[in-house]
């Protein structure tokens, strides 16, 4: 278990999306790149993002950084929230949906298209949770 | 006096009390004076929801289940009630329920704990950079005052880790937001809660309500300011549909408003202003000339900045749902619109929904009335009769004996009445009105009736009593007095509610539209669900099929339903249908039942098509009705429809846990 954010985070996430998402059946064959923005990191009140990519439902990038863009990554959806949000997230208060729904997540790029890849973005946040037990307070 | 804590009571029964408070729906009414009495001066003074007879309920029913422990504050709250009795005749007339009893209990309650179990409340950073910004008086972390909150912001079943925070302007609400942004706590603004708390019983509980975090409670946003020469008013989002348009008339205008208790700002932010006079005085934005917001970034923005992108714009699909405001309203200028002189209302029976809806649509084609719609025979009997029993056996009255399942009711101007009386055979005027809402008790008592029977056998029972020479007969029996109507109530409440009643507003028809005191009743006891939306009004079998649909998923889901209104907008080019479920908000499986109907019925009016329903209606209120209504959605693809479960499953849950 690591803290969300961190270089072991993105190490844990690849290997458990990798091991444990099957790319038919819990991916759907996805295509598609996603940047989440975090606003309000603690504790110095920083903005960082990570980038995902996925290609035929299997992971091919995983990365993050900090600022509100990742330089040469253009997702396809970027989603932007504060680092409140994503913890609730990934502590499962909240679901991803919700949290667009309950525009606490802002969403660039088509919601349609969004919400047709909510239950494998469901998937994916579910194997994030399970490696992630640490955040900044 | 030991108390282990938990509320228990000598004086008055623990029960009777608790039994109160599970029936109070929340409706808001004890926060608006509506009777003349006054307001309860104990919310006034001090704003919070504890203080208000509301709020009271949801402390001692947390109290007497052991959730939420006394704190001092609880002193300051029970001794804050004079027991002055205002919130007994007002809630009385909504819901016939006795809160004044709840206030002494727990008066009593308090009176007898130890200083010992009074339980600390830490004051902690959050708190203290809260109060810097609103003044250490508005601003709180008092669990029983939290506690105020559940049901109308508050999910029912969380953690009371929450602020309570009033601002009093909106810099204040900005800076509320910066200060939760950078500190990443969530947040949510609170103002009538009466959408809120019709949700909460329901699988959108969690949908609607704030999980943990800051609620931003409106209610000190009090600007009103009325100006007739520009025939505008500016309202603050403290501001309710009731207290407006009590300003207003004073200058002989009038405000489309939604029920008396619901704030202006947080209903033109929420489905838009939606009333039977919609199709006069317009929806969506057409109902206001600028806003001032703040949106969730704590920026400040006014509709008539040169600088912003187009406010009036929306996305469009099914998937534009939204769950809750991307910007709080704290101000907003309204149109206001004259009131005529020659006024009056006019009502038309009918037995069947089609006739009834083709001269609705006539109507509204043609611009005739104010307020224009179609009303069931429940809304009508719930809307005027004092009681539930009363209104129940009046039920019975219209569908068994007088065959009254519908009327078109329309407040118009005289020419306007010429109109619709030369398109029906006859109709109920503003007297016959009056006769009804006064002698509701007796027309009730003849439920069963020799005389009932008799006019049952009539061919047109209602042509009879309405304009044949039963009338005078009917009228006369009806003994419609103050004085009778009065006896219906409590003994200590009858020489009030006679002097309600005396008053020519409470027979006032038009009044009643305007000021919209009585969709209260709908609740009384009880928790009204009205799912519905907008469709064109071209196509009436579409339409048909529609109520329909509403009225087969009731009867799957064994609950009481009936329609509640149509009603015509943009000049009858589409019509707006609210359908009503009633259930037992106390009961988990009868909540499930509303969740599951609520629910189905959305999927298959996205699946029919031509519909913009209630869930797509959430927070459009701003945008233009053009933006939002043109064109209105094709039927759901095979593709689409599993979308739409794959994205309710995930913001719901699981099907099976509704």
């Amino acid at each position: 278990m690591v803290k969300f954010l961190s270089e072991e985070w993105i190490e844990y996430g690849k290997k458990y999306m990798l091991e444990k998402l099957d790319p038919e059946k819990d991916l759907k064959n996805l295509t598609t790149s996603l940047l989440g923005v975090i606003e309000h990191v603690p504790p110095n009140d920083t903005t960082m993002n990570f980038y995902l990519e996925l290609k035929d439902g299997k992971l091919n990038d995983f990365k993050v950084n900090t600022g509100d863009t990742f330089e040469g990554k253009e997702a396809i959806f970027v989603i932007r929230g504060n680092y409140g949000t994503y913890k609730d997230i990934l502590e499962g208060k909240i679901s991803t949906a919700m949290a667009l729904l309950k525009n606490r997540l802002k969403l660039k790029g088509s919601k349609m298209e969004a919400l047709k890849i909510i239950k494998p973005l469901d998937g994916l946040i579910e194997s994030l949770r399970k490696i992630t037990d640490e955040f900044e307070e | 006096m030991k108390s282990d804590n938990v509320l228990t009571l000598e004086k008055t029964s623990l029960e009777d009390v608790v039994a109160i408070a599970e029936k109070g729906t929340h409706c808001g009414m004890c926060k608006i004076d509506f009777l003349g009495t006054g307001l309860c001066p104990s919310g006034k003074k001090h704003g919070f929801l504890a203080y208000w007879p509301q709020g009271r309920m949801e402390i001692v029913k947390a109290l007497a289940s052991g959730r939420v422990k006394p704190t001092e504050k609880l002193i300051d709250i029970a001794n804050s009630c004079s027991l002055c009795g205002i919130c007994d005749k007002q809630c009385n007339f909504a819901t016939q329920l006795r809160p004044e009893k709840v206030a002494r209990a727990l008066k009593e309650y308090v009176n007898s704990l130890d200083k010992s179990e009074f339980q600390n409340v830490e004051e902690d950073k959050v708190l203290v950079e809260l109060q810097k910004i609103v003044g250490d008086e508005w601003a709180t972390n008092d669990p029983i005052i939290i506690t105020s909150y559940v049901r109308s912001i508050i999910p029912p079943d969380v953690e009371l880790n929450f602020y309570i925070v009033m601002p009093e302007n909106a810099e204040q609400v900005s800076k509320i937001i910066k200060f939760a942004n950078k500190n990443n706590i969530p947040f949510l603004p609170r103002s009538g809660g009466t959408a809120l708390s019709v949700a909460t019983p329901t699988v959108l509980s969690n949908a609607t309500s704030l999980e943990n975090g800051i609620v931003i409670d409106l209610l000190r946003l009090k600007k009103l300011e009325i100006h007739p020469e520009s025939c505008t008013a500016k309202v603050g989002a403290g501001i309710t549909a009731f207290e407006l348009q009590k300003a207003a008339y004073k200058h002989k205008l009038r405000a489309n408003v939604a029920e008396a208790g619901a704030h202006i700002c947080a209903n033109i932010a929420t489905t838009g202003v939606i009333t039977t006079w919609g199709n006069k005085y317009g929806c969506f934005a057409d109902n206001f000339i600028d806003l001032e917001l703040v949106d969730n970034d704590g920026i400040i923005k006014n509709h008539r900045d040169m600088e912003i992108s187009n406010p009036y714009t929306t996305e469009h699909g099914f998937t534009n749902i939204s769950l809750s405001p991307s910007y709080i309203i704290t101000e907003s200028t309204v149109k206001l619109y004259p009131v005529f002189d020659d006024e009056e209302a006019v009502l038309v029976p009918f037995e069947n929904l089609e006739d009834a809806l083709d001269m609705v649509m006539k109507l509204g084609k043609r611009g005739v009335g104010l307020s224009l719609a179609v009303l069931s025979y429940k809304y009508l009997a719930e809307f005027i009769c004092p009681t539930p029993q009363i209104a129940k056996d009046f039920e019975d009255i219209c569908k068994n004996y007088l065959k009254l399942r519908y009327v078109v009711d329309v407040i118009c101007n005289k020419d306007d009445k010429k109109i619709v009386e030369e398109m029906a055979e006859y109709t109920i005027d503003q007297s016959m009105m009056k006769s009804l809402i006064l002698g509701s008790p007796k027309l009730a008592s003849l439920k069963d009736s020799e005389f009932m029977k008799i006019l049952s056998e009539e061919e047109d029972p209602l042509k009879a009593i309405f304009a044949g020479p039963m009338r005078k007969h009917f009228e006369k029996g009806l003994d419609a007095s103050p004085e009778q109507l009065a006896k219906v109530y409590d003994k200590d409440l009858q020489d009030f509610f006679k002097k309600v009643y005396s008053k020519p507003e409470m027979t006032n028809v038009v009044w009643l539209h305007a000021f919209r005191i009585l969709p209260s009743r709908l609740m009384r006891q009880r928790m009204a669900m009205g799912p519905g939306g907008a469709v064109w009004a071209g196509d009436k079998d579409h339409i048909l099929k529609w109520v329909d649909m509403f009225a087969e998923v009731g009867n799957k889901y064994n609950l009481e339903h009936a329609l509640g209104f149509i009603s015509p907008l943009d000049n009858g080019k589409f019509i707006y249908i609210e359908y009503d479920y009633f259930y037992n908000h106390n009961d988990p499986e009868a909540a499930s039942r509303i969740s599951k109907t609520l629910l189905e019925t959305t999927e298959k009016s996205l699946a029919m098509g031509g519909i913009f329903t209630l869930i797509n209606y959430l927070f459009k209120g701003i945008y233009r009705k053009e933006h939002v209504l043109y064109p209105l959605l094709k039927g759901l693809t095979k593709e689409e429809q599993i979308v739409f479960r794959e994205v309710l499953q995930s913001v719901l849950g699981e099907y099976e846990q509704w």
